[in-house]
């Protein structure tokens, strides 16, 4: 198996890894660069546990990305929304909206989420449910998550008028 | 009316900040240095078959594996992943039946995915290699996937000691005739006007929390052995793991770790077992065994599923004369809780409603299907979906709206409950019944849903429950809490008490707080010490805030009793006169002479002597609030849900649009987190109605476990909830409270069953209600 030398960009940090070519982003993240907060739910891409963001938005499943694929782009986790002790929004409205419980899925679910307010701002119920399909949670029906979402999106709509 | 400080509030949950960011850690998330991985072999070819011959050498030689372990390599002892024998007094395990009949590791595959070895290598990568080169030979034997087949007289026998591989029934010395009940059922049913009666399929469910199943332990240089878990029960788990391995409790540390969902499916071991046996073949190192997600479905207890009869007749008035019922499970390859889920599912039907008389036969045989055991509810929602459709049946019969009907006939106050002798204590459905028929607009779409006839057609159906908050005094229900307040008053809870993600720790800091008169922000729950914690029976039926919270409220007010003891020496008044605001104590109405909480507790560790005489003219010594708590009651709660669908009659697709879940809660310590109980039951409920069920061929091989296949509803399947609690304080839980973890699940099941008997006039007996039955059903119409 061929090695790879890249480069991860991951919440702002320059990351130097050699990887083979079929190791995973989020083995990279979790085994190689012990950055737990994103988790293993599947292996197979199907309950978004794993989900993380390249580009700052386009939210992908760690589980199903090889690692070498990535070099040279821009990781966000979940623990890189977290600013200087800030978190952002919409991790807030969801501690504000009990949309946490066993928090398994929620890392992936708050990435999801700040994904869909980037290219939708002010969604509708309808079209959070739908952008939420793809992230399983099996605690809280998705009602105060669904909840967490739409304040999201208010605060975040009242923070740059 | 009330003036509680922080009881009542929905207070942020404690652990909502370190879960947002990802920086909790679940076990996975560990890592400990020189750790090594383990793999457990199991058995994909087979659903029942004997080990003939297993070649581990290959494996063994496999470049990183450390060691490779056979059946005979480990304890020869047999266990029982579910704890419940636990629970039960010594006698009562007798009279019940309950067996240990699993192995580390078996030379008689009972299931798919049965464990027939291990594998501790360097790596995960190097464990799953070296188990491809395991060699197995096997013989075949037949595979019984029902109870139909594997009761057959000529049978394979699983056990020794369960002939006809019965693993349970009803036992004959507490339950003449091995049924459960009142009455002549057989003279009462001569009285009826009309009998409604069927036979109905409840599934195999899946709890699927989100987090796979990940346990690390060790043997240490002092001879400890450590393991890492997730389970809800930590103590009953060391109890048993300790005689398992023959550790004295003392030298068996568990760890517990955050819990990322658990539903029942950690109520017990998983592979706790099989890790710790690694541990110990390799003393000093720290194993990691994952079980990769599509293991979950094979190896961790689903819902029990199997036939359900049951038979009610009615007068013309609507008296239910008489309720005979017979629920037959698919028990899987091993025991677990033979027991528990046969005789609750009973326990339910009996604590409903007012049957004039009842019998109920609970039985539950061997086959080869991956085990069952806890899941939220234990046996409600199997009774719920054939006794909540047969009641909407007769009242189809009688013209009774089904809500009144209901009214009419439930179980109340002084009625006994599920548990034969133990009257309810409390009871509001009544109004949970208004309150949620008025928010879903039940008599108009009642009346406007009677008559439809179009391709798109909706109905709107109503389903209640009862269920219990602990399992007194079935079970031994106990939970041991200590409060020390600490030299600056601020308190530490320590217990057992686990969290399961729904947010019981932050209640039950919430319920301390209250209680010591502090406020919640002066107050840590020290929940992961198992060695500092005394007995909690575990996380199971519903009893961590009713019977974890009395216990809390008891060793608070212990250390509240001691404080203010000391509080009136100093201002030389009576502790009874006194009260505490902002942390100051005095007599009441004269807050001008106040001593301060803190002056207190810091004197008892730095301030009783006098300098001058060397004499302890302050009180000496730490406060600790201690309480070994067992609950006086069970307190069942009470809660109807409605729900209303639409239904293509074309394609037997079914929309949720919309519904309610009331729920007679006692007292909500925190609402919010009450409500997420609800909404999350809800899904789960939806679920077992509409989608959830695990498919096997007739090998025995599962067809579905993976979430792509074994389809939970999505966030777009999920309708506008509505949660409504009901407050009506119950005389014996903290605070009035009375449980809301199970009972959310329960009654959505027999809501959504009714909505759609209501939308087509067809009632489907089989769950989950799928599109192709009913397509088929109207076909056959």
């Amino acid at each position: 198996m061929n090695n790879h030398d890249i480069t991860l960009k991951i919440n702002g940090e320059e990351h130097k890894v050699t990887v083979p070519a079929n190791r995973l982003l989020l083995d990279v993240l979790r085994e190689d660069l012990q950055m737990t907060e994103t988790k293993y739910g599947c292996g197979t891409g199907e309950c978004g546990a794993c989900t993380v963001l390249v580009e700052g938005n386009k939210n992908i499943c760690s589980c199903v990305t090889l690692a070498a694929t990535m070099d040279g782009r821009e990781i966000t986790t979940a623990a890189g929304l977290e600013k200087d002790g800030e978190l952002h929004p919409v991790q807030e409205a969801f501690i504000d909206e009990f949309a946490v419980q066993c928090g398994y899925c929620i890392p992936g679910m708050v990435l999801k989420t700040v994904s869909m307010l980037t290219e939708n701002p002010n969604p509708t119920e309808e079209e959070i449910r739908h952008g939420l399909e793809g992230n399983m949670c099996r605690c809280t029906g998705y009602t105060k998550i669904v909840k967490a979402v739409q304040k999201a999106s208010q605060i975040m709509a009242g923070s740059e008028s | 009316m009330s003036n509680f400080k922080t009881v009542g509030k929905s207070e942020r949950k404690l652990d909502a900040r370190g879960k947002v960011t990802g920086k909790t850690i679940y076990v996975d998330d560990l890592q400990m240095p020189g750790m090594l991985y383990g793999k457990v072999v199991r058995c994909y070819e087979h659903a029942h078959a004997r080990v003939k011959k297993l070649d581990l050498s290959k494996a063994a030689a496999y470049p990183g594996v450390i060691k490779v372990l056979g059946p005979e390599d480990v304890t020869q002892k047999e266990y029982n992943n579910s704890v419940i024998p636990l629970m039960v007094p010594e006698e009562m395990q007798q009279v019940l039946g309950d067996i240990d009949d699993q192995k580390i590791f078996t030379k008689h595959v009972k299931h798919y995915g049965d464990a027939i070895a291990g594998i501790i290598a360097t790596s995960a990568e190097i464990a799953e290699k070296a188990a491809e080169k395991v060699i197995v030979e096997y013989e075949p034997l037949p595979v019984y996937l029902t109870s139909e087949e594997s009761r057959q007289p000529d049978a394979v026998q699983f056990v020794e000691g369960k002939p006809g591989n019965l693993a349970f029934e009803l036992p004959e010395p507490v339950f003449p005739n091995n049924t459960m009940g009142w009455g002549d059922v057989d003279d009462a049913f001569e009285e009826a006007d009309f009998i409604v009666e069927d036979e109905f399929y409840v599934p195999k469910q899946k709890q699927c929390q989100m987090e796979p199943n990940t346990y690390i332990a060790m043997y240490d240089e002092e001879e400890r052995l450590h393991c890492w878990t997730s389970t809800q029960m930590p103590k009953s788990v060391q109890r048993t793991l300790s005689k398992l391995f023959e550790v004295p409790m003392h030298k068996f540390k568990l760890h517990t770790a955050t819990i990322g969902g658990g539903f029942g499916a950690r109520l017990g071991m998983i592979l706790e077992p099989e890790v710790c046996a690694m541990a110990l073949a390799v003393p000093g190192r720290h194993i990691k065994l994952q079980s990769p997600r599509e293991e979950d479905w094979l190896t961790s207890p689903s819902r029990h599923p199997g036939r359900y009869w049951m038979k009610i007749g009615f007068k013309n008035d609507g008296t239910p004369v008489a309720c005979d019922a017979k629920f037959v499970s698919y028990k899987g390859g091993y025991y677990l809780d033979g027991s528990g889920v046969a005789y609750t599912t009973g326990g339910w039907l009996s604590a409903m409603y007012k049957w004039g008389a009842l019998r109920y036969k609970g039985e539950t045989y061997f086959t080869n299907q991956p085990i069952c055991g806890a899941f939220r509810g234990y046996g409600n929602p199997q009774t719920n979906f054939a006794m909540e459709q047969l009641v909407d049946r007769a009242c189809n019969k009688l013209d009774i709206d089904p809500v009144e009907w209901r009214k009419r006939w439930h179980k109340d106050v002084g009625d006994d409950g599920w548990c034969a002798g133990v009257p309810l204590s409390s009871c509001a459905l009544d109004e949970c019944l208004d309150r949620g028929a008025e928010a879903i607009g039940w008599k108009d779409k009642r009346a406007k849903y009677a008559k439809q006839s179009g391709t798109i057609r909706r109905g709107v159906g109503v389903g209640v429950m009862t269920h219990t908050s602990g399992a007194s005094p079935m079970l031994l229900e106990h939970t041991v809490s200590t409060v020390k307040l600490n030299e600056d008053a601020t308190a530490v809870v320590t217990l057992a008490c686990t969290d399961m993600g729904q947010g019981s720790h932050t209640t039950l800091r919430q319920v301390a707080a209250e209680t010591l008169g502090f406020p919640v922000e002066d107050v840590y729950m020290n929940v992961d010490d198992m060695d500092a914690a005394g007995y909690d029976i575990g996380a199971h039926a519903s009893r961590t805030l009713y019977v974890g919270g009395g216990s809390v409220k008891a060793a608070c007010e212990d250390a509240k009793r001691q404080l203010f003891e000391r509080a009136a020496g100093i201002l030389e008044a009576n502790p009874d006169d006194l009260v505490m605001e902002d942390k100051n104590i005095f007599v009441k109405g004269s807050p001008d002479k106040s001593v301060a909480a803190e002056e207190i507790t810091k004197a008892g560790v730095y301030n009783f002597l006098n300098p001058e005489t060397g004499g302890r003219d302050k009180e000496p010594g730490q406060i600790q609030g201690y309480s070994s708590y067992f609950p006086a009651h069970n307190s069942p709660p009470f809660g109807a849900c409605f729900a209303e669908v639409e239904v293509n009659t074309e394609t037997g697709e079914v929309k949720i649009l919309e519904a309610v879940n009331a729920t007679d809660i006692g007292k909500a310590i925190n609402p919010a987190i009450a409500e997420g109980q609800l909404d999350g039951g809800a899904h789960q409920g939806f679920g077992f109605a509409l989608t959830e069920e695990m498919y096997f061929d007739k090998d025995g091989k599962c067809l579905n476990n993976s979430f792509t296949d074994y389809k939970m509803l999505g966030a777009s399947d999920m309708p506008k909830m509505t949660d409504i609690l009901v407050e009506n304080p119950d005389p014996y839980g903290p605070f009035g409270a009375k449980s809301v973890g199970e009972g959310g699940l329960v009654s959505p099941i027999g809501a959504i069953a009714n909505a759609i008997y209501n939308a087509i006039d067809v009632q489907i007996t089989e769950a989950p209600i799928t599109s192709e039955k009913i397509v088929n059903a109207l076909k056959n119409l």
